[in-house]
């Protein structure tokens, strides 16, 4: 997928000025966090669970050599084709190959992040194949010509009114009211219905992947990733490497987190795996079955300091949580992934340089590693990008000698008491007529926004060493 | 292409791994034990899973025998769909119910546009997420659970499960006696969606009903236990 994550301040500054846009994203951020509550209350147990997934995770990560092959072993048994690819390019080049081998020019596709990663519609589109989005949201912003705005519900940030006209706009069926949320959705489901009853090929993902039986776990709602993997005659499973889990069990435990963090529901409709093409006494299914995964740069995350952001499940919590989220919305952020996990991961899987502004774009309150099911230390893997960014040299010059200068002055505590109080009692001296300050110099970005309060004329350790003195 | 990618990701991985054998890896695995398991809400396994399965928007029939199930069936499509006419899989079990009884017409194979009412007969009923498990094959096409407007599904009381874990257990024992499944399918509900302002819609592109038919010796306080768990809960909304 196209980044411009390097504009993210002004991708902020512009979905903050639309009033109503912002107006969805807040009852959103009031909403999502209730139900996930309310969901976890009731389990009683997240914090037993929430260990033990992140015990299992990192077991599969710190062996993903042994279950990677297991995996593969198990699948191949079960009649599929393996393949490999290192980059998304690799990916969108064997999918259209198996697309081209069959002469498919209908895929009906079920949601997939990997696939957005790679910009795999775009790719086939290119190749003239017909691709069409079959999870309601991705096909709403498909046919918006749109990006996701959120892993989970890709086109939450749209309202129904804005859907409708898309629809009347889109679909060529006559006069038609279209008046409720039901009508939408009735529509969407028979237009969608004939895709896939005539697609040729269809490509879903992978929530998991089991190393001892080779099956791959695929959770919906709505079934039609179902469809997909059970209608056309040739199936491609798309995900990457570190997907893989020990057992099956395993991967209903993870279901057990995923789901209540992602929508609140204590389970989703359709939580079906899929080992691989039709058997020799069966009447349905694919006659062919494949496997991409997809590596684009996890091996070097599973080598790096930020080897826990692989255990993310991708249920969307931390984004749900975020207050910054909440108030710039998925697009801003510039790539696949948005909120936390996308301002780890987006630098990650593509560069530093390319999202510098994204690690920045974190207030440190802590609510998304309160809240995630993997307990990835999120605000801990930004700060270490942060101070990647200094240490590689990424971060604006300026910037870098002010953070040098302040260093050095914090740990000499004499000169730094001594500077403070002058600069404090300055501070107090000039603004204690007007009481705050519209303007001061190495305070634009605050001054910009509001007015900087003057102090009251002495630091807190001048405060802290006076009392001692008076108590004595 | 992806040979050398298989090679060189392989050897990415196995750079910055635990180097542990096999037996190392499995005894590793075996010390971290179980995950913790959602509480059954009901006093007894069938209470559960029918107060579950209300929870997740079905509805729900108790019957003690065959006979009586083919008369909830009947009943069932005629009252909301004025026919007798179903479709369901080859399945042994179906076959030899006493359909003639009820005076329901089944048609064994896989559904055909049209045809909006489809039979299941559940391999598993699992408590803990209200759900019923069917596996893919003659027995079962996956368009018999897909692509009918109304899904319903008997599942025996002896088939019942308390959670997951129970679930593959059973499910592993399966596959020791018959070849490994295409498709393992837990079904919990009908097709829904909440991807528009997040509120929740039935029949995103699967069944618009589901109905379960759970059939043995169901505790007489069962059902009426199941609903009055479901019934608080059946106005919350939740999100796609």
């Amino acid at each position: 997928m196209q980044q411009y994550s390097d504009t993210f301040l002004d991708n902020a500054s512009a979905a903050l000025a639309d009033k109503d846009k912002a107006d969805v994203r807040d009852a959103m951020a009031l909403f999502t966090p209730l139900v996930r509550n309310a969901a976890m209350d009731q389990f009683q147990h997240f914090e037993e669970l929430r260990q033990h997934v992140k015990q299992v995770r990192q077991h599969s990560l710190d062996n993903l050599g042994h279950y990677l092959e297991s995996y593969e072993q198990q699948a191949v048994k079960n009649g599929n084709q393996v393949h490999f690819a290192n980059t998304g390019d690799e990916l969108n080049s064997i999918v259209l190959d198996i697309c081209q081998q069959h002469s498919a020019r209908r895929i009906a596709k079920g949601k997939s992040m990997i696939t957005e990663e790679t910009g795999l519609n775009a790719f086939l589109e290119r190749a003239n194949l017909d691709v069409m989005e079959t999870d309601l949201g991705e096909y709403i912003i498909q046919e918006a010509g749109e990006t996701p705005s959120h892993i989970v519900g890709p086109a939450l940030h749209k309202s129904a009114a804005e859907i409708r006209q898309l629809f009347l706009d889109r679909h060529d069926l006559g006069e038609r009211e279209l008046e409720t949320t039901e009508d939408l959705v009735s529509e969407a489901r028979e237009v969608l219905r004939e895709h896939f009853l005539n697609a040729q090929v269809g490509i879903i993902g992978a929530n998991a992947l089991i190393a001892e039986n080779g099956y791959s776990m695929l959770v919906t709602n709505e079934g039609n990733g179902d469809l997909c993997a059970n209608l056309p005659p040739v199936l491609i499973i798309c995900t990457s490497v570190d997907r893989i889990l020990p057992r099956a069990e395993d991967a209903t435990a993870m279901l057990r987190l995923l789901v209540r963090s992602a929508t609140g529901q204590a389970q989703t409709c359709y939580t079906s795996f899929y080992s691989g093409p039709r058997r020799e006494q069966d009447i349905d299914g694919p006659m062919e079955t494949h496997i991409v995964l997809l590596d684009n740069r996890r091996s070097d995350i599973l080598a790096s300091d930020y080897r826990e952001m692989l255990q993310c499940i991708r249920c969307g919590a931390c984004l749900n949580h975020c207050p910054i989220f909440a108030s710039v919305g998925g697009h801003a952020y510039g790539w696949v992934y948005p909120g936390p996990m996308g301002s780890v991961l987006t630098p990650l899987l593509t560069s530093l340089e390319q999202s510098q502004a994204l690690p920045n774009a974190c207030t440190s309150c802590g609510r998304c590693a309160e809240v995630c099911p993997a307990d990835i230390p999120l605000p801990d893997l930004l700060r270490d990008l942060r101070h990647a960014e200094i240490e590689e040299k990424i971060a604006a010059p300026r910037w870098r000698q002010g953070l040098r200068i302040h260093a050095w002055l914090a740990r000499q505590p004499r000169l730094y008491q001594l500077f403070t109080g002058m600069g404090i009692a300055l501070l107090h001296l000039l603004g204690r007529k007007r009481g705050s300050f519209s303007k001061l110099p190495l305070a634009s970005g605050w001054t910009s926004q509001r007015d900087f309060p003057s102090p009251q004329g002495r630091t807190f350790m001048q405060q802290y060493k006076a009392e001692r003195k008076h108590r004595e | 292409m992806s040979d050398s990618a298989r090679a060189s990701i392989f050897a990415r991985i196995r750079h910055s791994g635990s180097g542990a054998s096999a037996a190392e890896i499995a005894a590793a695995r075996e010390a971290l034990g179980r995950a913790p398991a959602a509480n059954l809400p009901g006093s007894d396994l069938c209470s559960s899973f029918l107060a579950n399965v209300l929870l997740n928007r079905g509805t729900v029939d108790v019957v003690g025998n065959r006979s009586e199930a083919v008369t909830a069936v009947g009943k069932y499509i005629y009252q909301h769909y004025r026919t007798h006419r179903l479709v369901a899989g080859n399945d042994p079990r179906l076959a030899a119910m006493p359909w003639r009884d009820a005076g329901v017409l089944p048609r064994f194979g896989e559904l055909e546009a049209g045809e909006t009412v489809a039979l299941s007969y559940a391999r598993l009923g699992v408590a803990e997420i209200g759900a019923v498990v069917t596996f893919t094959g003659k027995a079962n096409p996956a368009a018999n659970n897909l692509l009918p407007e109304n899904h319903i599904v008997v599942v025996d009381v002896a088939d019942l499960v308390p959670d997951m874990e129970m679930a593959w257990s059973r499910i592993a024992h399966a596959m020791t006696t018959e070849q490994r499944p295409r498709g393992i399918n837990f079904i919990a509900g009908p097709s829904s969606t909440g991807d528009i302002e997040g509120k929740l819609v039935y029949g995103a592109h699967g069944p618009r009903h589901w109905h379960v038919i759970l059939l043995g010796e169901v505790p007489q306080a069962a059902l009426g236990e199941a609903q009055a768990i479901a019934a608080p809960a059946a106005t919350t909304g939740e999100l796609d």
